[in-house]
C-alpha cells in the first residue's frame, strides 16, 4: 500500500501545486484587505462562494461559455467587496477590530444561506469549466496534466504577479501600501484612505471570486465547502504572518501540498483538514512568538 | 551595599539601540530615589527590567538579596515590587473600587469554586477587599468617585487611581513611572505631599520617574540621572542639580 | 444598587423562572423538547457570557467542547453501560481539559489571531477527529450513540415536560453559579485581564492561569451542554456540533448581548424559537434562520454595539436607578485604623 502511495506522488503533487495555487488567489485577496483596512475577513470564502454560484448559474445552469461565467463571478465579487466594506465597515471605523470581524461572521451566514437556498445546500453542483477536460502528458513521465489545472496554475501565478505589480508600480498601490503601513499620515498625504479602503474590499473580493472558480472542479464543490476555503487562505496567509504577499504565496503552495500527498497513504477522510489545522498551528505558535519580525506587504 | 533593589551592570538593546548600558542603582529601604534624565532616556525600559516586562540581556538585578533573573511579573508583585504607569494602565471599563480591589484579590487565596458557590470565606474576604479598598480610596481622596467607571476620570485623578491601585497589593517598593505626567503646578504639589503621606503610612520605599525637576528635587533623597542608557551623575538633589554634565545632558535640553 | 432596584431584579427573574416553568406545562410534546433544547442551548451561550463577557474572547468552537461532552456520555453510557451522571461528570472534565488545551496556544495570542484558531479546531473536531474511521470507540463511527435518558433521584425523565423541568433546573443552577463568579473576585479579576494585561500581571495576577480557567470554565459549561443534549435527543451524532452551530450560537450570543446573564436563556430561545415562529407565521422557512441572525448581527453591532439584552437591561435599570449621590465615608470604622488593620 505504501509502495502504490509513492508511485501516486507524482500526479499528486500537480494537484496540490494547482491546489496551492489557489489558495495563493484566496490568501492574497486576504491579505490584501487585511492590510489595507486592519479587518480579518472571516466571510472571505463565502464571498468566493456567492460569486462561484453565480458563474455556475451563468455557465453551467444557462449554458453560456465558462469565461461569461468567470466575469460574472468577477463582478458579483467586486460588488459584494464594495457593500461590505461601504455600508458596514466604514460605520465602524475606530472600533474594535474583534467588532468588524464579528460582522463579516455575520456576512458569511448571510451569504451561506441566501446561497443554500437559492442553489441547495449540500448538494453535488457539477463544476465549473473555463477550458476542456482534456489534458497533455509531461514529457518523460507518466503524469498527465489536465489544460484546467494548467490554466489554474497560470492564472494563479499572473495574478499574483500582478497584484506585485500593481502594489509597486500604480499609484493606486502606492497609495495602498501607505494606508497598510500608516493610514494616519496617509491622509495627511492627501490619500483618501475610504477610496483605497474600499478598493483593496473590491479587488481582494474579485481575487476570492476567481479563486473560488477555479477551485470547482478540485473538491466536492457545495455551499459549505466553498465557504471553508476560508479557513485554508488563514493558513496560507498565516504562513506570511497576514502581512507579506509572497510569503502567504510559498504558504499556499505548501498548504496545497500538505493537504495533497496524505491522500496518496491514508483513506480517512478529513486528513488534509487535519494537516491544514496542523500547519495553522505551527503557523500561530512560530511566526507570531513575540518579538518576532516584521515583514512587509510586497 | 546590598538595599531593597539593586541593580548591577544592567544592560539591553533592542535592534541598534542600546536601551540601558551598565546601569547600576540601589535604593535603600525607606527612601524615596529620583531618576530623571532627558526623553527616551531608557526609564521605562529601565522600570519594564525591574517588573520583568523585559528581561536584561546582561547585568543582575536583585530585590532584598534576591536575584530577580527568572521570576515572572506577577511573582515580582508578591514579593512586594508595585508600579504605576506612565501611560496610565487602568481597567478602564471598571469602577474606581473595582481597580482597587483586584490587587487585593491576587493575593487573596479565593478559588472560583469558592466565588461559584459563595462559600463563607469567599464573602468574608470580599468584605475585606472592599474595606481596604475604601481605605485606600479614602487615603487618597477618591472614595466620592466610588462607583464611577475609571476612564471617565479626570487625568489627575486617575493617577491618583493608579497610585491607590499600586498601594493595594500592599508592596514594600513602588515604582512610580511619571505621576505627574499630565499634571498642573498644583496637582503637582499635592502629589508630593501625597508621597510624603504615603511614606508615612505605609512605610513603602519609592523609586521616581519623573520630568518635573521641582517635584523629583522635593521629594528625593537620592537622585540618579540617566542619558543614552547611561547613568551620568548620581547623588543628593543639591549635588545633582549642580552637576556641569546633568545640566548640559538635562537641563541645557530644556532650557 | 438601591433596594428597589433589587426589588424589581428579584422580582422579574421570579416571574421568569415562574413563566419558565409553566408554560411548558401548556405546549405540545414537541414544543417541550424543543423548550429543552433552548435551555440546553442557553448552556452554550452562557459559556460564551464567561468567555467573551468576561474575558473578551470570541469563540467559533464551542460545539465541539459541547460534542466532547455529548461523545463521552454517549460512548460511556450506550458503549459501555456506565451511568449517566458519571458519564456526565467525566464528559464535563474532559470537555474542560481540552478547553484548557486549546487555550495554551491561545495564550500568545491576540484575539483575531485566537478567533481563527477556534475556527481551526471546529473543522478540526468537525472535519476529522469526529468523522468516521477516525476515533470511532470515542464517534461511534458510522453509526451514533444511543444513550437513554438517566432518572433523577428515581424519578423518569422519559417524560418531556420531566425532562424539560431537568434542564431548566440545571439551566438555572448554571446560571446562578456563573453570576456569583461575575460578581466575585473571579469575575474582576477576568475583566481586569481583559481591561490591561500588563497592569493585570503587575499587580500579581498569574495571567496564564486565569486564562486557562476561563477557557475551562467555559468549555464545561458547553461540555454540560453537550452531555444533556445526548440524552434530550437520545442519539450523538456529529452533524449536530458541526462549525456552523459553533457560528451561529457565537452569533446569538453577540446580538442578545454576553455581557448579562440573562443573555443566557433568551439566546437559547432565540435559536430555538424563532424558526419556529418564521416557519407558523412568516412566509420563510426555517431554513432562512442563519440569515435573518447574520442581518441582525450586522446590525446590531453597527446600531447597538452592547447587544439587545444589555441594552435593554441597562435602560430599565438607568430608569429604576439613577445616579447615587455620593457614597459617604463609613463612620463606624475610620480608614485610618482600617489601614493599619489590614495593611500588615
Amino acid at each position: 500500500m505504501v509502495l502504490a502511495g509513492v508511485s501516486l506522488l507524482p500526479g499528486f503533487t500537480v494537484i496540490g501545486i494547482v491546489l496551492g495555487g489557489i489558495y495563493a488567489l484566496a490568501a492574497i485577496g486576504l491579505v490584501l484587505i487585511y492590510r489595507v483596512s486592519g479587518v480579518l475577513n472571516f466571510a472571505h470564502g463565502a464571498v468566493a462562494m456567492f460569486s462561484t454560484f453565480v458563474a455556475y448559474q451563468v455557465s453551467v445552469k444557462s449554458g453560456l461559455p465558462g469565461w461569461l461565467g468567470l466575469i460574472a463571478a468577477i463582478a458579483v465579487g467586486i460588488g459584494i467587496g464594495f457593500i461590505i466594506e461601504r455600508f458596514t465597515m466604514r460605520p465602524l471605523t475606530g472600533r474594535p477590530a474583534l467588532t468588524k470581524v464579528v460582522v463579516t461572521i455575520g456576512w458569511l451566514l448571510v451569504l451561506q444561506t441566501l446561497a443554500g437556498r437559492i442553489w441547495g445546500q449540500n448538494a453535488y453542483h457539477s463544476p465549473v469549466r473555463l477550458v476542456s477536460k482534456s489534458g497533455f502528458r509531461l514529457i518523460g513521465t507518466s503524469v498527465v496534466v489536465g489544460y484546467d489545472q494548467l490554466t489554474t496554475v497560470i492564472v494563479a501565478v499572473v495574478l499574483a504577479l500582478a497584484t506585485a505589480a500593481v502594489l509597486r508600480f500604480t499609484t493606486l498601490g502606492a497609495s495602498m501600501r501607505a494606508v497598510a503601513d500608516d493610514p494616519e499620515s496617509a491622509r495627511l498625504w492627501g490619500i483618501s484612505v475610504n477610496r483605497v479602503t474600499a478598493a483593496s474590499w473590491m479587488v481582494g473580493s474579485a481575487m476570492a471570486a476567481i479563486a473560488g472558480v477555479l477551485i470547482t472542479p478540485l473538491i466536492n464543490f457545495d455551499t459549505f465547502s466553498l465557504t471553508l476555503v476560508v479557513i485554508d487562505a488563514f493558513t496560507a496567509a498565516l504562513i506570511g504572518r497576514l502581512t507579506s504577499l509572497p510569503y502567504a504565496v510559498v504558504g499556499a503552495g505548501l498548504l496545497g501540498l500538505a493537504q495533497t500527498y496524505p491522500r496518496a497513504f491514508f483513506n480517512t477522510s478529513g486528513v488534509s483538514e487535519a494537516v491544514t489545522f496542523g500547519l495553522l498551528l505551527i503557523a500561530l505558535a512560530v511566526l507570531f512568538r513575540p518579538g518576532a519580525r516584521k515583514l512587509r506587504m510586497a | 551595599m546590598t538595599g531593597l533593589l539593586d541593580l548591577y551592570d544592567v544592560s539591553i538593546r533592542f535592534g541598534g539601540v542600546q536601551a540601558l548600558l551598565d546601569v547600576s542603582l540601589h535604593v535603600r529601604t525607606g527612601e524615596i530615589v529620583g531618576l530623571i534624565g532627558p526623553n527616551g532616556a531608557g526609564k521605562t525600559t529601565l522600570f519594564n527590567c525591574i517588573t520583568g516586562v523585559l528581561r536584561p540581556d546582561t547585568g543582575r538585578i536583585t530585590y532584598d538579596g534576591r536575584d530577580l533573573a527568572g521570576v515572572k511579573t506577577h511573582r515580582r508583585a508578591r514579593l512586594g515590587i508595585a508600579r504605576t504607569f506612565q501611560n496610565l494602565q487602568l481597567f478602564g471599563r471598571m469602577t474606581v473600587l473595582e481597580n482597587v480591589m483586584v490587587p487585593i484579590d491576587a493575593f487573596s487565596p479565593r478559588t472560583p469554586v469558592g466565588d461559584a458557590f459563595r462559600l463563607p470565606t469567599a464573602r468574608f474576604e470580599e468584605r475585606k477587599a472592599e474595606e481596604r479598598a475604601r481605605a485606600l480610596l479614602y487615603f487618597l481622596d477618591l472614595l466620592d468617585v466610588a462607583e464611577l467607571q475609571a476612564a471617565d476620570l479626570a487625568v489627575g485623578m486617575q493617577r491618583r487611581l493608579e497610585l491607590a491601585r499600586a498601594l493595594a497589593s500592599n508592596p514594600d517598593l513602588l515604582l512610580l513611572d511619571e505621576p505627574a505626567a499630565g499634571l498642573d503646578a498644583r496637582e503637582t504639589a499635592e502629589l508630593a505631599d501625597v508621597l510624603f503621606r504615603i511614606r508615612e503610612q505605609f512605610g513603602v520605599t519609592m523609586l521616581l520617574v519623573d520630568h518635573d525637576m521641582a517635584l523629583v528635587m522635593r521629594t528625593c533623597d537620592h537622585i540618579y540621572v540617566l542619558d543614552f542608557g547611561r547613568i551620568i551623575s548620581e547623588g543628593p538633589p543639591e549635588h545633582v542639580r549642580d552637576d556641569p554634565q546633568v545640566i548640559q545632558a538635562y537641563l541645557g535640553e530644556v532650557a | 444598587m438601591t433596594a428597589d432596584a433589587r426589588v424589581v431584579r428579584w422580582t422579574a427573574v421570579g416571574v421568569g423562572i415562574a413563566l419558565g416553568v409553566l408554560i411548558p406545562a401548556f405546549l405540545s410534546n414537541f414544543l417541550r423538547s424543543l423548550a429543552s433544547d433552548a435551555a440546553i442551548a442557553g448552556l452554550i451561550v452562557l459559556s460564551l457570557v464567561v468567555l467573551t463577557g468576561l474575558v473578551g474572547q470570541i469563540s467559533f468552537c464551542q460545539y465541539s467542547f459541547a460534542a466532547i461532552g455529548a461523545f463521552t456520555v454517549g460512548s460511556l453510557v450506550a458503549g459501555h453501560h456506565w451511568e449517566f451522571w458519571l458519564a456526565l461528570l467525566v464528559g464535563v472534565c474532559f470537555a474542560a481539559a481540552v478547553g484548557v488545551l486549546v487555550a495554551i496556544p491561545a495564550l500568545r495570542l491576540s484575539g483575531l489571531f485566537l478567533a481563527i484558531l477556534t475556527i481551526g479546531v471546529a473543522l478540526f473536531f468537525d472535519r476529522f477527529l469526529l468523522a468516521p474511521g477516525t476515533w470511532d470507540s470515542f464517534s461511534g463511527g458510522t453509526s451514533s450513540w444511543r444513550p437513554g435518558r438517566p432518572s433523577f433521584f428515581g424519578i423518569g425523565l422519559r417524560g418531556e415536560y420531566a425532562f424539560y423541568l431537568f434542564v431548566f433546573g440545571i439551566l438555572l443552577v448554571a446560571c446562578l453559579l456563573v453570576w456569583n463568579l461575575r460578581t466575585g473576585k473571579t469575575g474582576r479579576v477576568l475583566r481586569a485581564v481583559r481591561e490591561s494585561e500588563v497592569a493585570a500581571s503587575t499587580v500579581g495576577l498569574n495571567l496564564t492561569a486565569w486564562k486557562l480557567t476561563a477557557f475551562g470554565i467555559s468549555a464545561a459549561l458547553a461540555g454540560l451542554a453537550g452531555g444533556l443534549s445526548a440524552v434530550r435527543v437520545g442519539s450523538a451524532s456529529a452533524g449536530s456540533y458541526d462549525f456552523l452551530h459553533s457560528v451561529i450560537i457565537a452569533a446569538i450570543a453577540t446580538v442578545v448581548g454576553v455581557g448579562a446573564i440573562t443573555s443566557a436563556p433568551v439566546g437559547g430561545m432565540f435559536l430555538l424559537f424563532v424558526p419556529e415562529i418564521m416557519r407558523a407565521w412568516t412566509p420563510f422557512s426555517t431554513q432562512w434562520f442563519p440569515f435573518v441572525t447574520g442581518i441582525l448581527l450586522i446590525f446590531q453591532l453597527v446600531y447597538a454595539p452592547d447587544g439587545a439584552v444589555v441594552d435593554s437591561e441597562r435602560r430599565i435599570m438607568r430608569r429604576l436607578h439613577p445616579p447615587a449621590p455620593p457614597p459617604t465615608a463609613d463612620d463606624t470604622a475610620t480608614p485610618e485604623r482600617v489601614l493599619a488593620r489590614t495593611s500588615t
